[in-house]
């Protein structure tokens, strides 16, 4: 064994990293529960990994087949229907985590100098979660995930300039076709899976670069108390995070699972309460609300102008927030409640 | 003036020759994938149907057709003719309805009416639905787009 271990210690100099491990510390104050929140995501990843694979053994791309593969899925293969519901639950799992993950680190202040670019590959990683959701969801082809999809991905046309190319690019066409199904496969099976692990591992090297980022109400008030050790101690506390987690999932996978819906007709006329994932309503109550004409301007682009200046704050909050870190940053936290609150109450009004 | 040094060193000058070169050669070899990204779009010039199909509609009644990958609507009007729509919502894309009780053309995604004629009159439609040309000769009803 120990011969063993010297040869790969002598090939692969692993003892860095396990050097790392058994120093690291994860520090302790009333907020270290966020520090749960990055390794549950990465949970709810590795799910989705294992059951996307599982569902593109059955799965097939094509105008004629996808629904019905998706039937067979559920109906046939043994487990099938567990395994597409864990799918689709653990995407909410995993969004919703997302988001708590994002909110702490805003109210935290945790993006600030040195960690920018952390924050930056993190909004690329919320970036690609919802477009994995955003693709994954026409997948089944049933008449809602057409309407959502055509709607989605009309949106961009609005923006000046090279708006309705890229529309084009998401369509494969001035269309929603079968080929627009094609290219959500492969973009929801291949591109993103690439795209969100690159993101991923200079997100993982950059917290460990930089270490857990403490609040500075907690480092103000100099109680010291001892880190807890990252090995064995927070390890094992994740490992039951996770298990209590995978067990709400399994639970509500059983309880709840998504039914599908009749398979899409290009000439049928939308369905009546079309409605997106649920971490899209807000937007599209907003696009709902918005009348034709704004100031003279068309509706749809002054609501995709605003939906996009508000990614574009998000994405450099760490730039416009650029405050020494004993500043308390009180506007920050209160836009970040009223995102909050809009983005809620936004759903909850789409859902009356 | 004689500058007592120069500006850009040989070194500078070079390097971005080549960054310049490379940055070239890299534009030559992605702009043909992104050409081919975007497939070429397919709507008919006309499209056209037999004219016994619609030709026992009611007035005030509308029937659909396929307008390439999209729905075509052809209404009788109250004197007997044709008008013929692209059946998309102008807001964002959804297909359209006809409510026939109330002869309003209605989006489900948005909540978005229109006359019978195709006008906008409710919710997020910015314009009236597209109009296409109809005509008949001998017993083919032809469906073109509007000049």
């Amino acid at each position: 064994m120990n011969v063993l271990r010297a040869w790969i210690e002598e090939r692969l100099g692993l003892s860095a990293v396990t050097l790392f491990l058994e120093k690291k510390e994860v520090p302790r104050h009333k907020h270290t529960f966020l520090y749960y929140t990055g390794s549950s995501i990465l949970l709810f990843l590795g799910i989705q990994i294992v059951t996307g694979v599982l569902l593109a053994f059955y799965y097939q791309p094509t105008l004629a087949e996808a629904n019905a593969s998706v039937v067979r899925i559920m109906t046939e293969m043994p487990l099938g229907w567990l395994v597409r519901s864990v799918h689709s639950w653990s995407a909410t799992f995993m969004i919703a985590i997302v988001f708590v993950h994002l909110l702490g680190i805003a109210f935290t202040k945790a993006y600030r100098k040195p960690r920018e670019a952390t924050w930056v590959t993190g909004v690329m990683l919320l970036g690609a979660s919802l477009a994995f959701g955003f693709t994954g969801y026409l997948l089944p082809w049933d008449e809602l995930s057409l309407a959502a999809t055509k709607v989605g991905t009309n949106l961009p046309k609005a923006i000046p300039v090279f708006g309705a190319w890229l529309t084009q690019v998401m369509r494969a066409g001035e269309d929603v076709t079968g080929d627009t199904l094609s290219r959500f496969f492969i973009a929801h099976v291949s591109v993103l899976p690439l795209a969100i692990l690159a993101f991923l591992g200079v997100h993982l090297f950059l917290v460990q670069r930089h270490g857990m980022s403490v609040p500075h109400e907690v480092e103000r008030k100099g109680v010291k108390t001892p880190g807890l050790p990252f090995w064995p101690n927070f390890a094992f506390r994740e490992a039951g995070v996770w298990l209590v987690l995978l067990g709400l999932l399994i639970t509500v996978a059983v309880v709840a699972a998504p039914g599908i819906g009749p398979q899409a007709d290009l000439m049928a006329p939308a369905p009546e309460g079309i409605k997106p994932e649920w971490y899209f309503l807000f937007m599209f109550q907003m696009l709902k609300l918005f009348p034709a004409r704004v100031l003279g301007l068309n509706g749809e682009l002054v609501a995709v102008l605003i939906m996009m200046a508000g990614m574009a704050a998000l994405l450099l909050i760490p730039f416009i927030d650029n405050r020494p870190a004993e500043r308390k940053g009180k506007i920050i936290t209160g836009l970040a409640w009223a995102g909050l609150a809009y983005a809620v109450g936004m759903s909850i009004w789409s859902l009356l | 003036m004689k500058l007592p040094y120069s500006l850009f060193s040989r070194r500078a000058f070079l390097n971005s020759l080549i960054g310049g070169w490379v940055a070239a050669l890299g534009a030559a070899f992605i702009s043909p994938l992104v050409k081919f990204i975007v497939p070429p779009t397919r709507e008919p010039d006309q499209v056209s149907a037999p004219l016994a199909d619609f030709k026992d509609m009611a007035p005030h009644t509308v029937k659909g057709f396929a307008w390439g990958n999209k729905p075509g609507l052809l209404k009788k009007t109250e004197e007997g003719g044709f008008i013929a729509f692209v059946g998309v919502c102008t807001h964002l894309d959804c297909n359209v309805s006809f409510v026939a009780e109330q002869r309003r053309f209605y989006c489900a995604c948005h909540e978005g009416w229109y006359d019978e004629n195709g006008l906008n009159i409710a919710g997020p439609p910015p314009s009236p639905l597209r109009r296409l040309a109809v005509s008949i000769e001998g017993d083919t009803l032809i469906i073109k787009k509007q000049a």
